[in-house]
């Protein structure tokens, strides 16, 4: 491949050629010249005119290379044949779906019902439980449910020990929420999680999730609420954890899969329809 | 009048004179001998940058040691991090970004191919404007004097009164003047990738690196320009009587603080990103699988740019703001750990049940994959305001960012060296000397900086010239510079590898990695033109389709 020593303005090339954009120092003395002009601020004003000089010089030539029209280059094309191939031809498979030459996992999954009837049990699960510590251990059912407000709430963490066991209806509706919306969530990750783990799905769900849910809350609580890390009961939190776990994921589990859609466009699986969201792609000959 | 390929020069087979050849690389407009300058001006500032930091380690190695006086340590300090940042992990990141991008989405050149030039010659003459600071930054003894603030310059440490002399404004026209060479960049970057790509490329089939520089691009063009404003505002202070950040005349030192870390936050995104982009390259090649999640990578990534944008002041913790600046600056770091874990959690999944080459681009991937996991970690604890409190300005936040820097930014684009360098120069690296560099650096940059977040939790406060024995801080001390010199043997071995491979390496072949990327569709290196004919591609993966045309990626995207 060579290139031709002349310099065009036209944008036609001959068969064989290529155009590309000419080399030009224009860039280089424009820079150089801005350089210069702010460098001159610290030095000498001599040195900032000089740099301006440069600087109009190279935007004028600047301009001359890309007005009326850019200037390029002839640049001949290198025939070179080559193909592009691959020494590993053979291409190893999971054996997951023999119907499908490839396949989206997990092939089936749980609906989202799933997910939000299994945190909405677990809720309950944790709940009796978290009230059952504060009857037996604090002699009040609305301790354990102070303490999840004051996670958030700045008016619960002003309690006293000896108000901890009363009734606030701001703390109520705080710990209510919380409760509701964090279960719902973890539900629907347990929903979505859950297929991808087919083996031994409640191990997961109701005992490994809630261990290492609570080792990190238990290692970090000290630093994000000392006053919450004080009073916790980390054995009565724990088994509440495994309660909502162990509930959420057995109701989870016992609802019908359903298959998923493999390979459809988003859109289609938000529900959306109309024409153009999907594009027949015709088959083609292994010579593309 | 020109070369059959654009090699990296000592491989260009053109004997004409070497005048001439030079004034080839001078006056080039071409995106891959831009990209090579980039490369290599990176390189030299890099060697400049690592002196500089060594000169640090070796006045820290013992207590009460004056290998350096404190006015050059101070010097020192300042200019290895604003040589690190501004003219080496920018540059670099923008030469392989300039030298691939266009090869990628398979067309011929940049967008504005004299706009590359020019903002690769404001770049380096910015660099050459800092060290000339050297000579002419006339400072407190009339003698040349380099920068001493910091590389983040806090007022009204930068004022006349506490400095004097023309050392600081070397430092503010010197990023002034890279700035506008990097805002170019990304100009040229945003354009191509939005209005060059080759028929078929839709922007759901563009490979990751474009797409990830695509976001790099947005997030220079909004970081840069409030430090650009700030550079001109402070030479105001100082010479036309402003009291933008004089707190005495009305003005607000905390001003500059927020003009700075609302660019330099989104600055450590600007170094990564392009680095998640090498690694979403290499990491499905040499794991024989497709990138686990693309979308959800795309989005993760759009995801950061955004968040990235609302994070700045977690280096303000210290600065007493209120409780509400607190919280919500604690939350936005937490939540951009959010799409950076989706981000390590794919790349995981790429590898998993893959066919896994530990070639040397691959392991310096999987290095970094665990130490950008424990910088992530570490930035979470230093963005609980609380712990920052405790923590914040000793060298536990420098281990930290180094951890970034190093662990995983510097990682990644060794591991990019040594993926495209075959088809940078046609040649292939020499594998155990590519071994040797991966595990001597990778020794060296733990030694360095495991052990160096152990004095910072011991009360060691960064920049600190040197110290007391006896506080716990020695052995800490001796370990870390003794990992300097594992690293710098890392890239003594690194630069050899590369010089040796340039003269006497193998030829490397199209497609020395079985790829799937169009790059690896044209000759190593390639010719001016890039492609004879322009490529159409239908998928993300165009020479999986062409190499497997029973199977291809086409029918399921």
């Amino acid at each position: 491949m060579h290139r031709s020593d002349s310099r065009t303005e036209t944008p036609e090339a001959t068969p064989g050629t290529i155009k590309l954009p000419a080399p030009t120092a224009w860039p280089i003395v424009f820079a150089f010249g801005i350089t210069l002009l702010l460098a001159g601020l610290l030095t000498s004003p001599s040195v900032s005119i000089l740099g301006a000089i440069l600087a109009v010089t190279g935007c004028i030539g600047w301009f001359q290379d890309v007005l009326p029209h850019e200037m390029e280059e002839t640049v001949e094309v290198k025939a070179e044949v080559f193909v592009i191939t691959t020494p590993r031809r053979e291409v190893e498979r999971l054996p997951v779906a023999p119907e499908l030459p490839r396949a989206l996992l997990p092939l089936e999954t749980y609906p989202v019902s799933a997910g939000i009837k299994g945190g909405l049990a677990g809720s309950v699960a944790m709940a009796v439980l978290a009230c059952l510590y504060g009857v037996l251990k604090q002699r009040s059912i609305w301790y354990p449910i102070n303490l999840l407000a004051a996670t958030i709430y700045g008016q619960s963490l002003q309690l006293t020990p000896a108000t901890l066991n009363a009734f606030h209806l701001g703390s109520f509706v705080v710990a209510s929420f919380i409760h509701l919306l964090t279960s719902l969530l973890v539900g629907l990750l347990y929903g979505a999680m859950l297929p991808m783990f087919p083996r031994r799905p409640i191990l997961l769900g109701g005992v490994i999730a809630p261990i290492l849910w609570t080792g990190l809350l238990y290692s970090v609580l000290g630093l994000l609420n000392p006053l919450l890390n004080k009073v916790i009961d980390w054995r009565w939190f724990i088994a509440s954890q495994f309660a909502f776990g162990i509930v959420a994921g057995l109701v989870v589990v016992r609802q019908q899969r359903v298959r998923i859609r493999q390979f459809v466009p988003f859109l289609m699986r938000a529900g959306f329809e109309g024409p153009g969201i999907t594009k027949e792609k015709p088959e083609k000959d292994g010579s593309r | 009048m020109a070369s059959d390929t654009i090699a990296l020069g000592i491989a260009d087979p053109d004997a004409r004179p070497i005048g001439e050849r030079l004034h080839d690389w001078v006056v080039t407009v071409d995106h891959k001998k831009l990209g090579i300058l980039y490369i290599l001006y990176s390189l030299f500032m890099l060697v400049i940058g690592g002196v500089e930091a060594t000169i640090m380690r070796i006045q820290l190695i013992v207590p009460h040691n004056h290998f350096v006086s404190p006015q050059v340590f101070n010097r020192m300090f300042t200019m290895h991090g604003t040589t690190m940042i501004f003219f080496v992990a920018m540059p670099i990141l923008f030469g392989f970004g300039t030298y691939l991008i266009p090869l990628m989405i398979g067309t011929r050149d940049m967008a504005f191919p004299r706009l590359n030039a020019f903002s690769f010659w404001m770049t380096a003459f910015g660099g050459l404007l800092l060290y000339f600071s050297f000579i002419g930054g006339n400072g407190l003894y009339g003698a040349g004097n380099a920068p001493d603030v910091g590389w983040f310059a806090y007022a009204p440490l930068t004022s006349r009164a506490f400095s004097p002399g023309h050392s600081t404004d070397f430092w503010t026209l010197a990023l002034l003047v890279s700035g506008i060479g990097s805002i170019g960049t990304a100009v040229n970057f945003i354009t191509t990738i939005l209005c060059m790509r080759c028929p078929g490329m839709t922007l759901g089939k563009m490979p990751l690196l474009a797409w990830l520089n695509l976001v790099t691009g947005g997030l220079v063009i909004l970081a840069v320009s409030p430090l650009t404003a700030a550079q001109i505002m402070l030479s105001i202070d100082r010479y036309l009587g402003g009291h933008f950040f004089d707190t005495q005349a009305g003005g607000a030192a905390v001003l500059w603080m927020h003009f700075f870390w609302i660019f330099g936050h989104p600055e450590v995104y600007v170094l990564i990103i392009p680095c998640f982009a090498f690694a979403s390259e290499i990491i499905p090649v040499f794991s024989r699988k497709p990138i686990f999640g693309y979308p959800v990578m795309v989005g993760a990534t759009v995801a950061i740019g955004f968040i990235s944008m609302s994070v700045w002041a977690h280096h303000m913790f210290t600065v007493g703001m209120s409780s509400y600046g607190n919280a919500f600056f604690t939350a936005t770091t937490m939540v951009i750990a959010v799409p950076t874990g989706i981000k390590i959690f794919n790349w995981i999944g790429t590898m998993w049940g893959g066919k896994i080459q530990f070639r040397a681009p691959m392991l310096f991937c999987i290095a970094f994959l665990f130490q950008f996991l424990i910088a992530g970690l570490t930035g979470i604890m230093l963005g609980a305001s609380p712990f920052n409190w405790q923590l914040s300005n000793s060298y536990f936040v420098v281990a930290h960012f180094h951890y970034v820097i190093v662990g995983g930014i510097l990682f990644t684009v060794f591991g990019a060296f040594y993926y495209w360098f075959p088809k940078m120069s046609g040649r292939m690296y020499n594998d155990a000397l590519a071994k040797w560099h991966f595990w001597l650096f990778l020794i060296g940059f733990h030694l360095t900086f495991d052990f160096m977040h152990i004095p910072g939790m011991l009360g060691m406060p960064r920049r600190i010239y040197t110290y007391e024995p006896g506080r716990g801080w020695d052995i800490w001390n001796l370990i870390i510079t003794i990992g300097v010199f594992f690293q710098i043997a890392g890239v003594l071995v690194f630069v050899g590898n590369l010089l040796w491979s340039l003269l006497k390496g193998e030829p490397a072949g199209n497609d020395p990695w079985d790829a799937w990327t169009l790059e690896w569709s044209t000759t190593s290196p390639p010719p001016d033109y890039n492609f004879a004919k322009i490529p159409v591609v239908e998928s993300r993966r165009p020479l999986w389709d062409i190499k497997h045309p029973e199977d291809p990626d086409w029918k399921y995207e």
